[in-house]
């Protein structure tokens, strides 16, 4: 009792001290976040690196007392371990530029993260910014946790070389439909232009799926998540048809089973592979490439057709003290000026609607990207569940076993597979 | 504890004018830091993780309030009932049985051909220890290129290539990854046997030849005898790590494929514990590998030691 | 001091093949032969994936088929490697590196040696314990303690951003213990008992006797030691995310993952990658290799 009486007396000398300190500035102390010094992390990919640095420059040059460093983190999927785990630890920083959608759900369970919805304006700020997309960021409680923030919408990419060697169009090729594509692939494999035709990774890491099914999911189902309303929604028909799409391309050994050293579609080792804006930047001088659609079973239109989003975004840690600063930031690093800067430097679409209209100059300078800019207006996050990796991995082990190594009928596997994802929804 | 000390055989005998309770102080006095060392970072992880074993355990932020009842065995019947997890203790079983054996025999052989060899000596030692020391991203890389379906060995073997190829084939990855681990550390163990083959006395060799015993007799009656200590330690290390098995799973096999055959109980833990934050239940798994191992061990410890 | 050490010395310097005061003949050049025989095929598994490696780092354009193992004068570069120099500050990283590793071996050599030795010389209660506790810190993988480790060291103990943060989980290896406990029970007892009725104090005997008898084993667990910091890379991570602190791994784990894809043969950025982290755990072992073994081999070698 005496030990917390002198602890409860020594914390109102120092509120009183810093209430005395604040002097006239602040309004109303109790309620206002405070300000002061923060800590930031970016993803240490260099072009991200280069864009976090300028905006850490340009806001310090502004706010003298609030100022902001900014440290980098992985890239790659040790990101998430190293959140996480400093999470637990408390000493995570006050905003993430690079938090995975997929990660928030176990960031929100561990009591990482910060209610946007807390900050005056902050909902319709991130609505209005980002449209109807930002519906898919938000937390089953209602509540947005993280701030949408850039996103690279998976295409098809194809070697323009090696169609030419399989004589097919360079220009519009053949591959809208199921069948279109896969007698491409076939044309590309028999015609030695390429040893595989397409080679996502055969890996069984729960984030595989994002670059083989779940794109040609989103795309057939127009735009439907892996799980909607708690049911696991890929033994729908629609489902099934990709499963068995891409079953057909393992089987006839038009997609390989290894896994290869590199980048299959750099070293043409493979004629097409899905990917997003960011990889423009690496294929550049060394592929001459060409972009189309993921395929669906009836050839949609390029406007029509969905695919995932592999969003990057924003969040907020609750070991951040100086909340109101970090929300002013996190206003300030979204604005039209700083997501324009973030195209121009890392290639990859700021989750803002409206994308090609608000910056006509870029793209009209840079044709090859008008196009990722018209797919990003229509993508399909990964949902946000409780127990969200551990879905993926099941969805992964059950899609490894019978898709790509046949050792189990597609609508078995996947069909145990959706029981068990329902109870993990459930969240037991 | 399952692994108890023998009373040690070269050990000094107690009630010299020297020993007694002055021994004994310094005894402690050496072991003193070491001791604290483990006390300070060893202890209480280890402990913590068998504590969350038996509950419902997830890591939070510091002041986050939850519920972490206690769930007595239940984490450890999930476990044990999951046949993935199943999976991942018969692979590493696979492991053992290929990599051990071959590790003592291969580094014994070679360390006493080493030891023997004066020329090149420097050249071959560097070469064995080379892949010891680099680091995994950059080997697995080659091995990939020597085992896939188009690689160096499969053409070496033309038409008895394995279909699918060795790192895609269940019943190959395995195997495959054992070879890799026997590869990437013989260095070391050839190391640890140079360093015991050094202190058998030459005298042994003498008396050995006097008594007309061919350089193979002799390689059994003193060489392997007197570096026993050497290969319990081998035999030991060989095992733990085999069995801590993660890299080669995680960066060759593209997380434990195909299809979980070459899922290690690690790998596992990693997923369910580091991905998916369910540290309880990848503790479960933990304590029940780490209580195999040391059976082995024990096991393993009492047949050689014994001899 | 007065302690025989011409046994000991005798008896660590013989070895197997030579040992015994035999004249050529044609049955031990054909042995000769097969041993060389055994150790070049060896010798070939060994070093050609690190052969690989290297040229595989010098290709200008990456080569993945049977052919590209062989030198093709045309393809050769040193590309990839100005690449590194010139995304990474190579100094700066290796200062860390030295750092994180150095910290770790004095460490494990200063404190690892006292407790190897008094498990296998000295008599004091809880030694069994200790001993299986020893084994104990070998089983455990290391991915079961991360979280909890993590935790202890920056929210307890205060030690992100700290070089001693980063040292403190590897300071001591127990494998090293484990090792030097083995090698030290080898020794025969006669040595220390003459060593001890000379009058020496067991510290003397450890650093005057143990110690330079146990020199291949010291080499081989310092080696061991030196592979864990070295290579590591989640961990220097976790505790620092100060780009000026990290080691060399951390740096070219960032680079493999980032900076490789843009380089002109991505592949051949990642082995040119792998070969710095490795070509500085080379040159060491050459150096100690020189110090700790061949000045053994001068006496038993007799021409």
């Amino acid at each position: 009792m005496k030990h917390l009486s002198v602890t409860a007396a020594l914390a109102a000398i120092v509120m009183t001290a810093a209430a005395a300190c604040g002097g006239g500035t602040s309004t109303n102390p109790d309620t206002a976040p405070a300000r002061g010094p923060i800590t930031i992390w970016y993803s240490n990919n260099p072009d991200e690196v280069a864009w976090g640095k300028q905006m850490v420059e340009a806001w310090n040059a502004g706010h003298p007392n609030e100022k902001v460093t900014g440290q980098e983190i992985p890239a790659g999927k040790t990101s998430e371990e190293v959140i996480a785990a400093s999470i637990t630890a408390g000493n995570a920083p006050c905003l993430i530029y690079n938090t995975a959608p997929a990660a928030i759900p176990r960031f929100q369970k561990q009591g990482g993260l910060v209610a946007l919805d807390d900050f005056d304006g902050a909902k319709a700020y991130l609505e209005d910014r980002t449209g109807g997309r930002a519906g898919q960021y938000r937390s089953p409680d209602g509540k947005y946790y993280q701030i949408p923030w850039k996103s690279n919408p998976v295409m098809i990419f194809y070697n323009k070389k090696v169609f030419d060697k399989a004589g097919l169009d360079t220009k519009n090729p053949p591959l809208a439909t199921y069948d279109q594509f896969r007698a491409a692939a076939r044309k590309v494999v028999a015609a030695k232009a390429a040893d595989y035709a397409i080679w996502p990774s055969p890996g069984s890491e729960f984030f595989q799926p994002w670059f083989d099914f779940y794109p040609l999911f989103a795309a057939e189902t127009g735009g439907t998540q892996l799980v909607k309303d708690g049911k696991a929604q890929f033994t729908s028909p629609e489902g099934e048809r990709v499963a068995a799409f891409w079953k057909s391309l393992y089987d006839e050994k038009l997609a390989a089973k290894e896994t290869f050293n590199g980048d299959s579609f750099a070293d043409g080792k493979a004629a097409m592979a899905i990917v997003g804006p960011w990889a423009i930047a690496v294929y550049k001088g060394k592929v001459d490439w060409g972009v189309a659609p993921v395929p669906t079973s009836t050839g949609k239109s390029p406007a029509e057709t969905h695919t995932f989003s592999d969003a990057k975004n924003v969040a907020m840690f609750s070991a951040c003290k100086n909340r109101g600063t970090a929300w002013d930031l996190l206003k300030f690093s979204t604005t039209k000026e700083q997501d324009g800067k973030l195209l121009e430097m890392t290639g990859q679409m700021p989750m803002r609607s409206g994308l090609s209209a608000a910056y006509p100059e870029y793209f009209g300078q840079h044709k090859e990207y008008e196009t990722f800019a018209g797919q990003a207006e229509r993508t399909v996050e990964v949902p946000n569940l409780a127990n969200s990796i551990e879905i993926w991995q099941t969805f992964r082990d059950a899609y490894s076993k019978s898709v790509i190594f046949g050792k189990q009928d597609p609508k078995a596997a996947l069909g145990e597979a959706a029981t068990k994802i329902d109870g993990l929804a459930a969240g037991s | 504890m399952t692994i108890s000390l023998r009373p040690p055989a070269r050990a000094p005998r107690a009630g010299r004018p020297a020993g007694g309770l002055g021994r004994q102080v310094l005894g402690m006095a050496f072991v003193t830091p070491y001791v604290l060392f483990l006390v300070a970072v060893f202890a209480y992880p280890l402990g913590f993780a068998v504590y969350m074993s038996f509950h419902d355990y997830f890591f939070t932020a510091p002041g986050a309030v939850v519920d972490r009842p206690f769930v007595g065995l239940a984490n450890y019947t999930a476990v044990l009932s999951d046949p993935a997890v199943r999976q991942s203790f018969g692979n590493i079983v696979v492991l053992l049985v290929i990599n051990v054996p071959l590790t003592v025999a291969l580094s014994l052989l070679l360390a006493t051909a080493l030891n023997a060899a004066i020329r090149f000596r420097t050249f071959f030692r560097a070469g064995y220890y080379l892949p010891y020391v680099t680091a995994s991203v950059a080997v697995v890389g080659v091995w990939r290129f020597l085992f896939n379906s188009g690689g160096l060995v499969n053409s070496a073997l033309g038409p008895l290539a394995p279909d699918p190829t060795w790192l895609v084939n269940e019943h190959l990855a395995m195997p495959t990854i054992a070879l890799f681990v026997t590869w990437k550390g013989l260095g070391f163990y050839i190391l640890l046997y140079l360093a015991a083959l050094q202190n058998i006395p030459k005298e042994l060799y003498e008396s050995a030849s006097v008594d007309g015993a061919g350089r193979w007799r002799a390689f059994w009656s003193v060489t392997v005898p007197g570096v026993r200590p050497a290969t319990v330690l081998v035999v030991l290390l060989a095992t733990v790590t085999g069995a801590n098995l993660f890299t080669e799973p995680y960066l060759l096999t593209g997380g434990g494929g195909p299809d979980g055959a070459s899922a290690s109980p690690v790998l596992l833990m990693y997923q369910r514990g580091i991905e998916q934050g369910n540290p309880d239940v990848a503790s479960a798994i933990g304590v029940i590998l780490v209580c195999g191992v040391l059976l082995i061990a024990f096991v393993q410890r009492r047949l050689l030691e014994k001899r | 001091m007065a302690v025989n050490t011409t046994r000991p010395a005798s008896s660590r310097t013989a070895s197997v093949g030579d040992a015994r005061p035999r004249k050529e003949t044609g049955g031990s050049r054909s042995r000769a032969a097969v041993r060389y025989g055994v150790l070049l095929i060896g010798a070939f598994v060994f070093l050609f994936p690190f052969y690989y490696m290297l040229i595989g780092s010098l290709q200008a354009e990456p080569d993945s088929s049977p052919s590209g193992a062989f030198p093709a004068p045309g393809n050769l570069t040193v590309a990839n490697y100005s690449e590194i120099d010139r995304a990474i500050d190579l100094v700066q990283s290796l200062i860390n590196s030295g750092i994180f590793t150095g910290g770790v071996i004095l460490c494990t050599v200063v404190f690892g040696l006292l407790a190897g030795y008094a498990l296998a010389q000295l008599e004091f209660r809880g030694r069994g314990v200790l001993f299986n506790t020893m084994l104990l810190v070998q089983v455990v993988p290391f991915q079961l303690l991360t979280v909890p480790l993590y935790v202890l060291i920056v929210r307890d103990y205060g030690l992100a951003d700290n070089h001693l943060g980063m040292i403190l989980p590897y300071a001591i290896n127990s494998t090293a213990v484990f090792i030097f406990r083995q090698y030290f029970l080898q020794l025969p007892r006669e040595l220390f008992d003459a060593a001890r009725i000379d009058g020496a104090g067991e510290l003397t005997i450890l650093v005057r006797v143990a110690v330079p008898l146990v020199k291949p084993a010291l080499l081989t667990a310092v080696l061991l030691t030196f592979i864990g910091p070295w290579n590591e890379f989640l961990w220097p991570f976790l505790i620092t995310k100060q780009a000026d602190m990290q080691p060399l791994a951390v740096s070219l784990a960032n680079y493999m993952s980032n900076v490789a894809a843009r380089a002109a043969n991505p592949y051949g950025a990642i082995l040119a990658g792998a070969c710095v982290l490795a070509a500085p755990a080379v040159a060491l072992f050459l150096i100690f290799q020189r110090r700790f073994v061949s000045s053994n081999l001068g006496s038993s070698v007799k021409g």
